[in-house]
């Protein structure tokens, strides 16, 4: 490669994407910044002051903010773990040669086409103690004979959610997965039927290292993506019963809607500092400067 | 084809395909039969699977009196257009950052993401404020530029993961021949890559297509998209089931039909590319 | 030839987009540049027309929202100052239309007028947002058309002497019922609070003798909204809002939770809203709810003769929920004269009346109040009856975050179990009275 001599084009090429995304974000996140030290709260608007590190210290005091960090690791972990695993057994089969594939295709993008707002209220409707048809259907199959109110009592509301979200997700990395899929070349496959590998091998060997980066990414950006998202939650559950379904997103944004913004820009830097350490150790990684 | 390799399919393929689609197509399942449920039936005695009286009413009214084709096309016009944007910007900054060394990678690589971890709640005050004063508020250019600052990072980063992924042989051997970078990146790396722009573009046709929260505020009745009409079905006296259901079913369906067609393209957009290759 | 299909069918797609855009683009940047010039400059010389305001509302269904552009355009034909509001439509959104209305006002975008909730009143108050109406109202034709009660607790909210809301229509809370359930359960309507927590004891019911509870006495409000009635259980026992901490108080908790333990009311309760409460009651699930009369046209509808109503009946205390939507003007607003006179046109004219009457809230005006319709309903008459004590939730710079967050997720607690009556009394009076 060559090395040393300076190159304007790089900076023109990400110069545009730069400026689009400078103009509206910068601003908003210094700001925040120093929110974060201040009792910046608009329904006190005459008591704003500088209050230093008063904000985090409370963060660390705040009982439910605890509860949210634990409920925001296993919304994360299981929602996008889960979602990658079938995503990616979804991409593999959408990517074999089957009649109607076309629409299969087409079809199994649904749940992530579906509007926020109708996904929350359809699967609490779905979910429904009293008129729900999964009860109905579990009942009718002799699995449980009492309807389980799976929104309304704090053992099943959080698993509940997850499920949606999972729904949600599983097409994210389906389609994702397989447009990386057909961009692996026909003959590293037709060299390793040659050597006479299995369907595993050949899964191991070729598909999963080509896409390597992709993999990754896509699970980056998912955590990330997963980890901010607030309208699931919050129309199915609002966070509760007894803050149950209360990740760290929702949490952030009931202070945020009560103007409570030097609380909620404390913990949204904290939680940003927490995506960053997951991502960083890749990036590091992987787009090493070469000058 | 022998017994043995159908009975083998069935267990590879279709078993797991049909478990994986029951799970993500039953809900919207539910919604559609929702919509076509008249309201005592939705809270009846019994739960019912397909409605007994059924009735197209609610369509009806969205397109009658509700005049649902507004927000369709606002929300078209928005998608389309953060779409094109979108991935042109990302596509010339990811293959920089996949093709080129330079000073200040990392950072500018790590400035894309950090952006979206950001809380966008926290965005609504300032973002309302700079749309004011470049008077860009209430028009359909305020939301392209509300959502192409996290669909660019998103589809930088994921251009860049599917570019990395790609051999850097094919344009150099392209390049040896003779042709310029520009050249060997439009005939030789652009039709490999269609499959992933394709991707992309449906991410974020359906992320603009979808959004709620700056939609609602960056709008006024003439600019309203789809998820802000939906909203207003949902007032302090309960939810208006039969037209939230139709309008979400007829929102689902134009991007399934788009996408339809896109990954029809997409594979012929492959093809032509390993020709080439 | 696919190929050639998906080119054409992009090509044609992108042309309609464009010929659209553009058609749509040019009738939309004028009428910018008429509201801003309307806005920037007021006394500009344009032609005898008025004022042009603009005005932010919900509606709670697509009814209403066609019902508000009819009294638009009937105010616009009618007014004699040349006023014409534009009516522009946000989401309720459970109660999301009030942060948008703040996120615009505070950057410098607010309507000239829009619908309000009294809870909001001190954020908006605090920064200066809103209208003093003081001497408006005092120079109203039409100002003692509206009870002084009314007035006061306006002012209440604001935590000033000043008015900043123009009221617009109430709603009180009672009790719907069942009159069926109630003769097969043998119970009388209750006159006072022991009788009405037996009734809910004695309406809960197995019917067809499977050993599960078919009806229940009550539908229980566990989720956002739940405040309004759970505080007559408190104030029933003699409690307040004021010492959610006091015996009596607690007790009032006790007796809630309670009902929930033995089964009264549907184990959804911790969560169940307005949508689930209504669902319940509709399809015979519970033989009580409380509810006011913006819900009394569609259980009409539903029973007919068999749904009724009382007024929460009294203990050692009685208190029922006033709900409440106002108008506010903002005072960033370069026509206030005009917005007075479509807020007071809402408050006590054809608007008042064209609105109470469609939707089936309670009116402001005395005069409208006296119309026969409202006369000779029974749900009015139920809502009438409970104005007497009918009170809000105090309203502080805390009260929204209570309700939004701190009151639904200790109520499931201790519905739950995991917490005792005196715990959650604690945190729910802490952080209602936070300094």
């Amino acid at each position: 490669m060559k090395k040393k001599k300076f190159n304007i084009w790089p900076y023109i090429l990400i110069s545009p994407a730069l400026l689009i995304v400078a103009f509206v974000v910068f601003y908003p996140i210094i700001e925040a910044i120093f929110m974060s030290f201040q009792n910046y709260d608009l329904r006190r608007p005459d008591k704003i002051s500088f209050i230093g590190l008063k904000n985090y210290i409370e963060m660390f005091q705040d009982e439910i903010f605890w509860t949210a960090v634990k409920n925001t690791l296993i919304w994360v972990i299981l929602g996008v773990g889960l979602q990658f695993i079938f995503g990616f057994i979804l991409a593999l089969l959408l990517n074999q040669q089957f009649k109607g594939r076309g629409i299969v295709r087409a079809v199994s993008l649904i749940p992530w086409a579906t509007p926020g707002v109708l996904i929350g209220l359809m699967w609490k409707w779905i979910y429904d103690g009293n008129y729900g048809v999964l009860n109905d259907l579990l009942m009718k199959l002799n699995i449980i004979d009492q309807p389980i109110m799976f929104l309304s009592q704090t053992s099943t509301a959080f698993s509940s959610v997850i499920v949606t979200i999972i729904w949600q997700g599983i097409p994210f990395f389906a389609i994702m997965i397989l447009a990386g899929l057909q961009s692996i070349s026909h003959e590293m496959y037709e060299a390793a039927d040659i050597d006479g590998a299995t369907k595993l091998q050949k899964l191991f060997r070729i598909t999963i290292p080509s896409l390597k980066n992709v993999i990754f990414i896509t699970i980056i950006l998912r955590i990330i993506w997963v980890s901010n998202s607030v309208d699931i939650i919050y129309s199915m559950t609002g966070g509760g019963p007894s803050y149950s379904t209360q990740t760290l997103s929702v949490y952030i944004f009931n202070k945020a809607t009560v103007l409570d913004l030097g609380y909620s820009s404390g913990m949204a830097l904290l939680l940003m500092f927490m995506l960053a350490t997951v991502a960083i150790p890749y990036i590091r990684k992987s787009f090493k400067e070469g000058a | 084809m022998s017994k043995k390799s159908f009975a083998n399919k069935c267990f590879t393929l279709y078993l797991p395909l049909g478990l994986i689609l029951t799970f993500l197509i039953f809900p919207f399942y539910w919604t559609f039969v929702t919509s076509i449920k008249p309201e005592h039936e939705l809270y009846g005695a019994t739960v019912t699977y397909w409605p007994k009286d059924l009735t197209f009413a609610s369509y009806q009214k969205l397109f009658g009196e509700f005049n649902f084709l507004l927000p369709m096309f606002n929300s078209l016009l928005v998608a389309t257009i953060t779409t094109v944007v979108t991935l042109t910007v990302s596509t010339s900054a990811a293959y920089a950052f996949t093709r080129f060394d330079f000073k200040g990678k990392r950072i500018f690589m790590s400035l894309f993401l950090t952006n979206n971890m950001f809380p966008n709640v926290l965005l609504l005050i300032p973002l309302f404020a700079i749309m004011r004063s470049v008077n860009l508020l209430y028009t359909p250019l305020s939301l392209v530029v509300a959502y192409a600052t996290f669909t660019i990072p998103f589809s930088v980063w994921m251009l860049t993961g599917y570019l990395k992924d790609l051999p850097n042989s094919l344009e150099e051997a392209a390049m040896i021949d003779g042709a310029n970078r520009v050249k060997a990146f439009f005939n030789v790396v652009l039709p490999v890559l269609m499959p992933s722009i394709i991707a992309t573009g449906v991410y974020i046709f359906i992320q603009s297509w979808n959004e709620y929260t700056f939609a609602v505020l960056f709008t006024n009745e003439a600019t309203r998209t789809i998820p802000v009409t939906l909203n207003n079905l949902i007032g302090q006296l309960g939810v208006q089931w039969d037209l939230l259901t139709a309008g979400g079913i007829i929102t689902i369906i134009p991007v399934c039909v788009l996408f339809f067609f896109a990954q029809k393209q997409l594979i012929e957009g492959l093809t032509a590319g390993s020709v080439k290759g | 030839m696919k190929r050639l299909l998906v080119i054409t069918l992009v090509a044609l797609f992108s042309v309609g987009l464009f010929g659209c855009t553009a058609a749509s683009n040019s009738p939309s940047t004028t009428d910018e540049t008429d509201s801003s010039t309307n806005k920037n400059t007021n006394s500009e010389s344009d032609d005898g027309e008025g004022p042009t305001l603009t005005y932010w509302y919900w509606a709670d269904n697509s009814d209403y929202s066609d019902l508000m552009q009819n009294i638009i355009t009937e105010f616009n034909e009618t007014n004699d100052k040349g006023i014409t509001v534009v009516g522009e439509e946000y989401p309720w959104d459970g109660g999301g239309f009030m942060e948008t209305l703040f996120t615009a006002s505070v950057g410098g975008g607010a309507p000239d007028v829009a619908t309000f909730k009294l809870t909001s009143t001190p954020l908006f108050t605090a920064n200066d947002l809103l209208a003093n109406l003081d001497d408006y109202i005092e120079n109203w034709d039409k100002k003692d058309d509206i009870d002084p009660n009314i007035y006061d607790i306006m002012k209440t909210a604001s935590g000033t002497d000043s008015i900043y809301l123009m009221p617009w229509n109430t709603q009180v809370l009672y009790v719907y019922y069942r009159p069926s359930i109630f003769e097969e359960a043998g119970v009388e309507v209750p006159t006072t609070y022991e009788e009405f927590l037996t009734a809910i004891e004695k309406t809960t019911m197995d019917t067809d003798g499977d050993g599960q509870t078919d009806i229940y006495g009550f539908g229980m409000r566990g989720a956002t909204g739940g405040q309004e009635p759970w505080g007559s259980f408190i104030h029933a026992r003699g409690g307040s809002f004021d010492d959610l901490t006091s015996e009596a108080s607690i007790r009032g908790m006790q007796d809630f939770i309670d009902i929930y333990e033995n089964g009264y009311v549907p184990k959804t309760a911790t969560t169940d809203g307005f949508n689930e409460i209504i669902a319940n009651f509709k399809s015979g699930h519970t033989a009580m709810t409380i509810h006011h009369t913006g819900s009394s046209a569609d259980m009409v509808e539903t029973f007919g003769d068999d749904v009724s109503a009382f007024p929460f009946p009294a203990g050692e205390g009685q208190w029922t929920s006033m709900g409440d939507t106002e108008n506010v003007i903002f005072e960033s607003s370069e026509h206030k004269d005009a917005a007075f006179e479509w807020v007071s046109y809402l408050a006590a004219e054809k608007g008042q009346e064209d609105w109470t009457v469609a939707t089936g809230n309670v009116p402001v005006s005395k005069t409208v109040q006296e119309l026969d319709f409202f006369q000779e309903n029974e749900f009015m008459k139920a809502s009438i009856d409970g104005m007497s004590y009918a009170g809000i939730v105090p309203i502080k710079d805390t009260t929204t975050e209570w309700i939004n967050t701190i009151w639904p997720n200790t109520i499931a607690s201790a519905l739950l179990g995991e917490r005792s009556a005196d715990e959650a009394m604690e945190i729910l009076h802490e952080g209602l009275h936070e300094e």
